[in-house]
C-alpha cells in the first residue's frame, strides 16, 4: 500500500537531505557528507549518552569524528569512548572534535519523542529530529506551514525555545514511476489489460461517469465495447482495478470521404473506460517528470490541464507516457490520414510531433504547455515511427467528436 | 499506405509459435550466431544467395534459452518485428519498417523454457549485386533485441 500514494510525510532523518536551507531559530550546522562508507560500525549513541558525562551528539565533519559536550572537559571520556571508532577512519583519538554543547543528549532525546508522539497531528510537519549535528531538536515543515503552532507545541511540553529548530523542507515524496501504482491516478501512468500495457490519456467526466480515455487499440478488441477490465499499473499488484472499458466506436468502411478504399477508418484512436467506484483521480492531472526528453520516468509532481485545443504546425507538444515519460517537439503536420502498420485501419485527420516515444506510450495524453504547470488538452498519442523519434495523435476535437463532449479539467 | 505496405502488414499478423527443435529451416538456410542474453537468444536465418528480383524469405527466431519462464516486454498488438537489410558499405538498402506508423503498445509474451517465437517477412530483392548483411530487430519497452547480422550474397538475375 505505500505506493498507493504519491505523497507521504515521514518521520525519517533522510529528510535532512532535501531539507531547505529556509529556517529559524539556530542554524544547523549540518555534516560535511563522508564519501565512502566505512566497516566500523557507529556508536551506540544512547550508550555513549551514558558514558560520556554531558555527551549532546556525534557526527563526521570532513571525515573527523566530532562531538558535543556540555562539559568540554569530559573531553578524556570522549576519547576513550571513541577512541577505536576514531582510529578505525584513520583518526588518533587526540585529534576528535569536540565543540560546546548546550544540552544533553538524554535531553534531546526525549524532547523529540515528545514533540515528535504531537506534531504530526498538526498540518504540514514533514519531520521530526534529534539533530545530533546541531545539538537541537530539528522540525521540518512544508513551505506556508505555521511555524508558531510548533513552537507553542514545543513551549507546552517543556522544550526550551533555544533547543528547537524549525526549518521549512520539501514535502517527501515516494520516488514513484509511471510505471508504478500511483493514487490519485493521473494520466501518464502505466495501464494493464490482458497481455498488454499503455498509458493513461486523461481523466474525464461523461454524463456524470467518472472516467479515463486512453487508445482504442489499447481495448481487448480495437472499435467496439467488450467491457475490458483495467488495471493500475498491473493486475498482479493488490487494489489495482481501476475500471471498465465503457466506449470504444466501431471502425467503418466509407465512414468519411477520406477513408480509403477497403480500409476501416475512424477519427481517433480513443476509448473511455468507467472508473470503479472508490478508485481516486485527478480531473484535469497529468504526471509530470522532472523534465522534457531526458528519460526520466520518476513522477516529480503534476501538469493541470486548464483548456483543450488544437496545435498548427510548429507548434510545441509534449506527451508523458509510462515508458519514454515526458517528451516534447514541434509538430509537424496536421490532419494527416494515417495508416496503421499491421492493420486494415486508416485513423483520420491525426497529428504528428517530432518527438520521442516507444512501445507502452500509447494512450498518452498530448499537451501544449501554457505556463507554470498548466497545460492545454491536445489529444491522445496512439502510434509512432520505428526509429521512435515521432510520435502520431488523434486530436482532441476528434476524440471528443467519437466519444462524445467530456469534462477535462 | 502503400501497397507494399499493406502486404507486409498481413504478413506481419502471422506469427507462428514453436518449440526450437535446432533444426534449420533448409538445407541453404544460414542461421547465424545471433544475440545471447542471459535468457534469450535472438537470430535470424536467411538464405546464403538470391537473385535480383527474387523474394527472399527472412525468419527471425526468439527462443528462450534459460531453464525457467521468461517475460518479455515486447511491443505491438501483433508483435512488431524489423529486418534491416545493408550493403557491405554499412548504407541500409531496405528496413521492413521503413516509413511507417506502429502502434505504441507493450505486448507482454511470456517464454517457456526452451520456447521459441518466429517471425517471417520476405525482401524483393531490389538492390545491386553484391554482398549484404541481413539484421533482425525486436523492439522491447526498452533497448530492442537484435540478431548478429546473417550475409548475404545477391547474384545478377539469370
Amino acid at each position: 500500500m505505500r505506493r498507493q500514494s504519491i505523497l507521504v510525510r515521514s518521520f525519517a532523518a533522510a529528510a535532512l537531505l532535501v531539507a531547505a536551507a529556509c529556517s529559524d531559530g539556530t542554524r544547523s550546522t549540518g555534516p560535511e557528507p563522508t564519501p565512502v562508507l566505512r566497516s566500523a560500525q557507529a556508536p551506540d549513541l544512547g550508550t555513549l549518552a551514558r558514558t560520556v558525562p554531558g555527551f549532546g551528539g556525534l557526527f563526521i565533519d570532513n571525515g573527523v569524528p566530532t562531538v558535543y559536550l556540555t562539559d568540554v572537559t569530559k573531553r578524556g571520556a570522549a576519547e576513550r569512548a571513541l577512541g577505536g571508532f576514531a582510529q578505525s577512519r584513520g583518526v588518533a583519538p587526540g585529534d576528535i572534535r569536540v565543540l560546546q554543547g548546550r544540552y544533553a543528549y538524554g535531553d534531546l532525546d526525549r524532547w523529540t519523542q515528545a514533540v515528535s508522539y504531537e506534531a504530526f497531528d498538526q498540518g504540514g510537519v514533514v519531520f521530526v529530529d534529534l539533530d545530533e549535528a546541531a545539538n537541537r531538536v530539528l522540525v521540518g515543515v512544508e513551505r506556508g506551514a505555521s511555524h508558531a503552532n510548533i513552537r507553542g507545541l514545543a513551549a507546552r511540553l517543556g522544550v526550551p525555545a533555544e533547543a528547537l529548530v524549525v526549518r521549512e523542507t520539501d514535502p517527501i515524496v515516494y520516488a514513484a514511476t509511471l510505471q508504478d501504482q500511483v493514487r490519485p491516478v493521473v494520466a501518464g501512468v502505466q495501464i494493464h489489460f490482458g497481455n498488454f500495457l499503455c498509458s493513461i490519456g486523461f481523466n474525464a467526466v461523461s454524463g456524470g461517469q467518472n472516467s479515463f480515455v486512453t487508445a482504442s487499440h489499447c481495448t481487448n478488441k480495437q472499435g467496439g465495447v467488450e467491457g475490458t477490465q483495467y488495471f493500475q499499473s498491473l493486475s498482479s499488484q493488490a487494489n489495482s482495478f481501476i475500471g471498465t472499458e465503457v466506449a470504444d466506436p466501431a471502425y467503418k468502411r466509407n465512414l468519411a470521404p477520406g477513408c480509403p478504399k477497403g480500409k476501416l477508418c475512424r477519427f481517433s484512436d480513443a476509448s473511455r473506460a468507467a472508473y470503479a467506484a472508490g478508485v481516486p483521480f485527478t480531473l484535469g492531472g497529468i504526471a509530470q517528470t522532472s523534465g522534457p526528453n531526458n528519460g526520466s520516468l520518476t513522477i516529480t509532481g503534476t501538469f493541470s490541464i486548464t483548456s483543450e485545443g488544437n496545435a498548427v504546425v510548429g507548434d510545441v507538444a509534449n506527451k508523458v507516457g509510462r515508458t519514454t515519460g515526458w517528451t516534447q517537439g514541434v509538430v509537424t503536420n496536421t490532419c494527416v490520414n494515417t495508416g496503421v502498420s499491421g492493420t486494415r485501419i486508416v485513423q483520420l485527420c491525426q497529428t504528428f510531433v517530432s518527438a520521442g516515444v516507444g512501445g507502452g506510450d500509447s494512450g498518452s495524453d498530448v499537451f501544449g504547455q501554457t505556463g507554470g504547470s498548466s497545460v492545454r488538452l491536445l489529444g491522445i498519442l496512439w502510434g509512432g515511427n520505428q526509429a521512435g523519434t515521432q510520435f502520431v495523435y488523434s486530436p482532441i476535437t476528434n476524440v471528443e467528436q467519437e466519444l462524445g463532449a467530456l469534462t477535462t479539467f | 499506405m502503400s501497397s507494399r505496405s499493406s502486404a507486409l502488414s498481413r504478413r506481419s499478423d502471422r506469427i507462428v509459435l514453436f518449440t526450437w527443435s535446432g533444426a534449420a529451416l533448409c538445407g541453404a538456410a544460414l542461421l547465424s550466431p545471433g544475440t545471447v542474453t542471459d535468457s534469450v537468444r535472438v537470430s535470424v536465418v536467411v538464405a546464403e544467395s538470391a537473385r535480383s528480383g527474387e523474394a527472399v524469405l527472412v525468419t527471425l527466431r526468439l527462443t528462450n534459452t534459460s531453464d525457467r519462464r521468461v517475460t518479455l516486454y515486447l511491443t505491438g498488438r501483433a508483435i512488431t518485428f524489423d529486418i534491416v537489410v545493408a550493403g557491405s558499405d554499412g548504407q541500409v538498402v531496405w528496413r521492413r519498417l521503413d516509413r511507417v506508423t506502429t502502434q505504441q503498445i507493450v505486448h507482454v509474451k511470456a517464454l517457456a523454457p526452451g520456447e521459441t517465437l518466429e517471425f517471417q517477412d520476405r525482401w524483393r530483392v531490389a538492390a545491386p549485386p553484391g554482398n549484404y548483411t541481413v539484421t533482425g530487430v525486436i523492439p522491447t519497452d526498452r533497448e530492442p533485441l537484435r540478431t548478429a547480422p546473417a550475409h548475404l550474397r545477391i547474384a545478377p538475375p539469370p
